[in-house]
């Protein structure tokens, strides 16, 4: 797996924009009396949930059908794509909002599938949805899109050209979207968190798709994964707090929304139904392993506006749902390490993501401890082990550790003729060492 | 009481909203709703949907007003739901400002999906 640089236009792009919500997200946190302290709470809930989250699930189930909800327990992506299609069943048009879990499910295709057109709803997911592409950053999905992209897409939806300014693209999209919100046979949503104690979901947007698809349509669908939950409202205050002051600076989203049931039988509008479908997908798995503090996260996208790896490469070169350090400790865990054992190189292990985890997940931490599994499961390459394994044994041992020094310039020249040596000095000069060692001077 | 209302209408303004006392403004075709809260340290307000107010007023007009009683506002999330006390509405909105997204490089626009002004006129209790 390689990690090139982007292209320049994506590169000034996605550089410019993790810049500018990096400091958005550090004035934000400044504006608190002590983030410190908070952080430490936020840590703290989150793992209560995780570490006892049979009970929580349950509590949070009964709360959701007293209100008269609906939940549906799924292991595994396939069944939880499969109880949404049946949810669906009848409908001609799904409205969504933003979920990375439906994109971690491959959600839309088994809709589309079963003959359900599926229209995202957020304008950076409508645009990409448009393109035929898939989101490369968290909270900023269409990062590397121009407003010259956007008009062409949003162009050949209405068959008229649409002017490339802010402005006109806005009201456009409102324009095509509207129609979806009126006609949607269901809403679905993902869930940023949900309560146990009252069964509520909360639901955060800037935009307001995400009350449009749960006020306008007869059904509402939540996805949530299973370690979304938080045990009470006054936990859920404490996060509040951090994800919108860490994803881009604001003090709160603009719509941050808690659903209870669907609508009572006086209310002029709102779902008749409310299923939520909870998905393991592995989470579990995870919960019983050393990296369960990775389900801590709360998908900010803090870690990928700091990681050096995210800002030079973007998150199309993952090649994966979740990207950055937390996609990169993430992916490998819910899928397996060997099928992505190039995910937990795709770090400088800075540390610049653990400091910058509002629930601080020492993420860079995680990273290497999976590439100890790596090595420890025999899943690294049969070379690279004993590669390793040779210099161990040279370099622990003094007398040969002062012999292998020796040979070092001679040893650089044929490291450029073979192997990742030869690609590594393929565009770069070899740094020549001095004639003489350090040791032989005295 | 008053420090509360002021925090309120200092988050509220840097927020987008425009904030009136005593007298709401005349727009055609504005919705018009009833906060049940106000939130000072995020300058909030708090849409329950009931009976008389569905949970798309807020978002289809392109312009909104929310009438808020200054006796209903509380100083930040914990005590907003401190004070549903176990009375949670079906739909429960916390609406900080005018709809909006940088979703188009970055760069901010309002009135995407929602309105693109939103007006709370304080009533003194």
């Amino acid at each position: 797996m390689s990690f090139p640089v982007l292209d320049e236009h994506p590169r000034k792009a996605t550089d410019a924009a993790t810049l500018r919500l990096f400091r958005a997200r550090t004035a934000a946190w400044a504006s608190l009396d002590d983030v410190q302290a908070l952080r430490d709470r936020a840590y703290e809930i989150r793992m209560r949930a995780i570490d006892d989250l049979d009970a929580h699930l349950g509590q949070f189930v009964t709360a959701l059908e007293a209100a008269g909800g609906k939940a549906h327990l799924c292991a595994t992506a396939e069944e939880a794509r499969a109880t949404v299609a049946r949810l669906c069943s009848g409908a001609s048009l799904a409205a969504k909002s933003k979920s990375m879990l439906s994109e971690e499910i491959e959600l839309n295709g088994a809709l589309a599938a079963a003959g359900v057109e599926v229209v995202e709803t957020d304008l950076g997911e409508y645009i990409l949805q448009l393109a035929g592409e898939h989101p490369v950053h968290i909270i900023a999905p269409a990062i590397e899109k121009t407003k010259e992209d956007v008009a062409r897409l949003l162009s050949a939806v209405e068959g008229v050209a649409i002017e490339p300014q802010l402005e006109a693209l806005a009201q456009a999209a409102r324009r095509q979207l509207q129609r979806v919100f009126q006609q949607a046979d269901v809403g679905i949503t993902g869930a940023n968190f949900a309560v146990c104690e009252t069964g509520s979901i909360c639901l955060v947007t800037n935009e307001g798709n995400g009350g449009l698809v749960t006020s306008l349509p007869r059904m509402h669908i939540a996805l949530l994964g299973v370690e979304r939950l938080v045990p009470t409202l006054d936990d859920l205050s404490v996060l509040l707090q951090l994800l919108a002051r860490s994803g881009t600076g604001q003090t709160l989203t603009t719509y941050t929304r808690l659903l209870t049931g669907p609508r009572h039988a006086d209310e002029e509008d709102g779902p008749e139904e409310l299923h939520v479908v909870v998905v393991d997908n592995g989470r579990k798995r995870i919960r019983d392993s050393r990296y369960k503090e990775m389900l801590a996260c709360i998908r900010c996208g803090a870690c990928l506006n700091v990681c050096p790896i995210y800002r030079q490469s973007g998150g199309a070169a993952y090649g994966t749902v979740y990207s950055g350090p937390m996609g990169a400790v993430l992916v490998p865990l819910l899928r397996g390490l060997e099928r992505e054992p190039g995910l937990p190189h795709a770090s400088s292990l800075c540390g610049a993501c653990t400091a910058a985890c509002p629930v601080k997940i020492p993420l860079h931490e995680l990273l290497l401890e999976l590439r100890r599994d790596l090595v420890g499961e025999r899943i690294a390459p049969r070379a690279e082990r004993f590669a390793f394994t040779v210099w161990s044994l040279l370099w622990s041992r003094p007398p040969l550790y002062r012999l292998s020094t020796r040979f070092v310039r001679f040893g650089s020249r044929f490291a450029a003729l073979a192997g990742p040596g030869r690609v590594w000095a393929a565009g770069r000069a070899l740094p020549q060492p001095a004639r003489r060692r350090y040791r032989d001077m005295r | 009481m008053s420090e509360l209302v002021d925090t309120f209408v200092r988050n509220a303004e840097a927020a987008g909203f425009e904030v009136h006392r005593g007298e709401a403004p005349r727009i055609a075709g504005a919705g018009v709703s009833r906060a049940d809260y106000g939130v000072a340290a995020t300058g909030s307000v708090v849409l329950a949907a009931s009976h008389g107010e569905p949970r798309a007023r807020h978002l289809v007009p392109e312009v909104h007003v929310s009438l808020l009683r200054e006796d209903a506002i509380v100083a930040d999330l914990a005590a907003l739901f401190a004070a549903l006390d176990g009375r949670i509405p079906s739909a429960l909105a916390i609406v900080t400002g005018p709809s909006r997204s940088a979703d188009i490089e970055q760069r901010l626009v309002v009135g995407v999906h929602g309105p693109r002004e939103v007006h709370v006129v304080l009533e003194a209790s």
